[in-house]
């Protein structure tokens, strides 16, 4: 919102000419609509749409570039099943293949809900006991949603979906507290460096800095000692494990790749407690990071039309200026020339009075040599028009050529 | 200072809360399913005894087999006969893929097998879950006017004052995306997937909308299902529609608890351009405004040379 003493003329006149009179805006900035809107935030229906359709592009492009690289690995997995399958058949001839097709589909329900037929069923841990509801309740409300365990009797489902109806806001009511928090320690600690920098940098450069820094920070505790953690416990190759942190922090959550689900391993007893705080903090972080940046650019487009329309409103009342001041010179100097012409009609009266002269002479000149002689002359005809509409058109001429006569004389005066 | 320790103290109650929320969910998701996993697993062994018996193949064979079917189905192969036609990375498959990764729902019905899919997944999320963030954001904000700001304003000219109007305006608000987005979804999905009740239908809606996408339903997968690619489409569309009402619902009802000093209580960050006077003007006074208005539109002209007629008619100071 641009300061409203610029806009105000009155406040602005250093001198004590009188000024013309005119409103306190001269120049508003926002057309009445755009008030309605809020700031530079709201684009217009183009604007959006032309987003919108980058988004479908996008999606487009994902979708051909996924295809080109999947399809064919797809492909030779099905093939390779099902030469297991055909192998299978062959080697063990008592089993036909619509037992086996029976036993096939059993078995993927079964993996579907949850329970892994293969090996030993005695010495699994269950899927459902304290700690893997806890991480599941967890993944439920920060809406990553692995899936690899998940509800399956109606009971569980309606729960789920009440659970996550409060679940939600509350962990985004966390979220949002965290990464203030977090926001505000940070800010404090640039407001410290900035104090304690003694040469002359600039504060954006700063802020630019000082956040990329953070950022970096976060992304090493964060991303890179978890990758490295996982890849030493689970198990996972790089890159599966900068995969899961990746899927698992953006909240996607596929759940192909999961901390703490391998039956093979021992894990300790903090270890899937520590990946739970671990996703926690990482949300929070990611988010406060989010929202700094998005408040920033927010006050930088803010200061930006701010300046811009302290430009304009500067410009506006410049001209604004100019042209009052120009009129108020016209009008000063045609006021002038009208007292003038006043106290010359009254010197060529008592003139005339005095000398008595033919008011005759008058009728032979021209419009043009008759306004001259009005200086010397007398005619007492035009002293009423004169005094009665106060006007400075001179012996009932018309008005445009009265205005080029007094352009004319306002420029010999000059 | 008192605010930042009244912060702090927030904070940990909030951390504290939390925690024993997880507990209590741990708690009523392991007595409501565990009794079932059980008997499913009992079910599994005796399928595998019965199948032994009957056959004259080894446990060993068995097993090598089973784990070989599995790790596939993990991936979304199928092992079974009249899977083989259909695709998992056909085009509108891929791009019902890239829309689960792009706005976080992440079914994980299929995932990228390969390495490079792995390293592309990665870099296509970095860049395009902003990016969605921001075009959701963007959208929410220009559907906010005629669906939010106007009605609220047509409730107080009809005589309610601000803050009823605008918890009056919720709720009709959350009853119809409710009505649309949850109840006629799940009527449609039950009718259209074979298996699915509709409750089924509505778990799926509920999931899937709030972006926790566990996987367990995913519509389009049965493997006879007429015009795929077309009900993929559809039901992308759907996705990212529910997604921006629910987003929508987010924003009014954080405006709403903003009005009724619900964030300044619990110390939260204001709605962005709540601090923005001018976005309160219509919905607080509106006649006021328009009022405004008219004496500045009446003064916006700026002064030009040519519009006074003549000199002695320009007022003197």
């Amino acid at each position: 919102v641009a300061a409203p003493d610029l806009l105000d003329p009155k406040s602005a006149a250093h001198n004590s000419k009188p000024r013309l009179s005119f409103s306190t805006k001269p120049v508003v900035l926002n057309t009445p609509e755009d008030e309605c809107d809020t700031r530079t935030t709201v684009m217009r229906w183009k604007t959006v749409s032309a987003i919108f359709f980058l988004v479908v592009l996008y999606l487009i492009i994902g979708a051909t570039v996924f295809k080109a690289l999947e399809q064919p690995h797809e492909s030779s997995q099905k093939l390779a099943i099902l030469a297991q399958k055909l192998e299978f058949l062959a080697m063990h001839d008592c089993v036909n293949s619509s037992e086996l097709e029976d036993l096939v589909k059993q078995v993927v329900s079964a993996v579907r809900a949850g329970v892994n037929p293969s090996g030993n069923s005695s010495n699994q841990t269950s899927l459902w006991d304290l700690s893997s509801s806890f991480f599941f309740a967890g993944t439920v409300i920060t809406t990553i949603g692995f899936g690899n365990i998940s509800p399956h009797t109606e009971g569980g489902r309606i729960f789920c979906i009440i659970y996550a109806l409060l679940g939600i806001p509350l962990f985004g009511i966390l979220l949002a507290g965290v990464g203030d928090q977090l926001g505000t320690i940070f800010g404090k600690g640039i407001a410290r460096v900035e104090k304690m920098i003694k040469w002359k940098v600039s504060q954006t450069k700063i802020r630019v800095i000082s956040t990329l820094l953070f950022i970096l920070f976060g992304c090493l505790i964060f991303v890179a000692l978890p990758v490295v953690i996982f890849q030493q416990i689970e198990g996972w190759s790089t890159l599966e494990s900068i995969y899961f942190v990746v899927i698992t922090l953006t909240t996607i959550g596929f759940g192909d790749f999961v901390a703490g689900e391998k039956e093979s391993l021992n894990y300790l007893d903090y270890y899937k407690p520590g990946v739970w705080f671990w996703i926690l903090v990482g949300l929070a972080y990611f988010a406060a990071v989010l929202s700094m940046i998005g408040d920033w650019f927010r006050v930088i487009s803010k200061k930006t039309k701010e300046e811009v329309g302290e430009f304009r409103a500067h410009a506006a009342e410049w001209t604004a200026n100019v042209s009052a001041e120009f009129k108020e010179t016209r009008r000063r100097l045609s006021v002038d020339i009208y007292d003038k012409f006043q106290r010359a009609a009254s010197i060529k009266r008592k003139l005339s009075s005095e000398l008595g002269i033919n008011a005759s002479i008058n009728q032979e000149m021209t419009p043009g040599k008759r306004t001259l002689s009005a200086n010397l002359y007398e005619d007492r005809e035009a002293y009423p028009s004169l005094s009665l509409n106060g006007s400075l058109y001179l012996n009932g001429l018309s008005p445009d050529y009265a205005d080029r006569r007094e352009i004319a004389v306002i420029e010999n005066l000059k | 200072m008192n605010s930042v320790g009244k912060s702090w103290l927030l904070l940990t109650g909030l951390i504290v809360f939390y925690i024993i929320y997880l507990l209590f969910g741990a708690l009523v998701f392991s007595t409501i399913e565990r009794p079932v996993e059980e008997q499913l697993r009992r079910d599994m062994d005796a399928l595998k005894q019965e199948f032994l018996n009957q056959s004259c193949v080894s446990a060993a064979s068995l097993e090598n087999f089973l784990v070989r079917v599995l790790t596939a189905n993990k991936y979304g192969v199928s092992a079974l006969r009249n899977s083989s036609v259909t695709s998992n990375w056909d085009l509108a498959s891929s791009m019902f893929f890239a829309n689960t990764l792009v706005t976080t729902v992440g079914y994980g019905h299929t995932t990228p097998l390969s390495d490079t899919g792995k390293v592309f997944s990665i870099v296509y999320a970095l860049i395009g879950v902003p990016f969605t963030m921001l075009v959701l954001t963007a959208c929410v904000q220009r559907i906010m006017y005629p669906l939010v700001i106007a009605p609220v304003c047509l409730l107080q000219r009809s005589g309610l004052e601000p803050r009823p109007a605008t918890v009056v305006h919720f709720l009709l608000l959350l009853v119809l995306v409710v009505l649309c987005f949850f109840l006629m979804p799940a009527a449609v999905f039950s009718a259209v997937e074979v298996s699915w009740s509709f409750l089924d239908g509505l778990y799926f809606s509920f999931i899937s909308l709030c972006t926790i996408g566990l996987g367990d339903f995913v519509p389009g997968m049965q493997p006879r299902q007429k015009y795929r690619p077309l009900y993929q489409v559809a039901v992308m569309v759907y996705l990212f529609v529910g997604l921006m009402m629910m987003y929508l619902l987010l924003r009014t009802f954080h405006k709403m608890s903003d009005l009724h000093g619900l964030t300044s209580f619990l110390q939260l960050p204001r709605c962005e351009d709540s601090d923005m006077e001018e976005e309160r003007e219509p919905i607080v006074h509106e006649d006021s405004r328009t009022a405004n208005n008219m004496t500045e539109k009446a003064a916006s002209k700026p002064l030009d040379p040519g519009s006074q007629p003549s000199y002695n008619t320009i007022n003197k100071g």
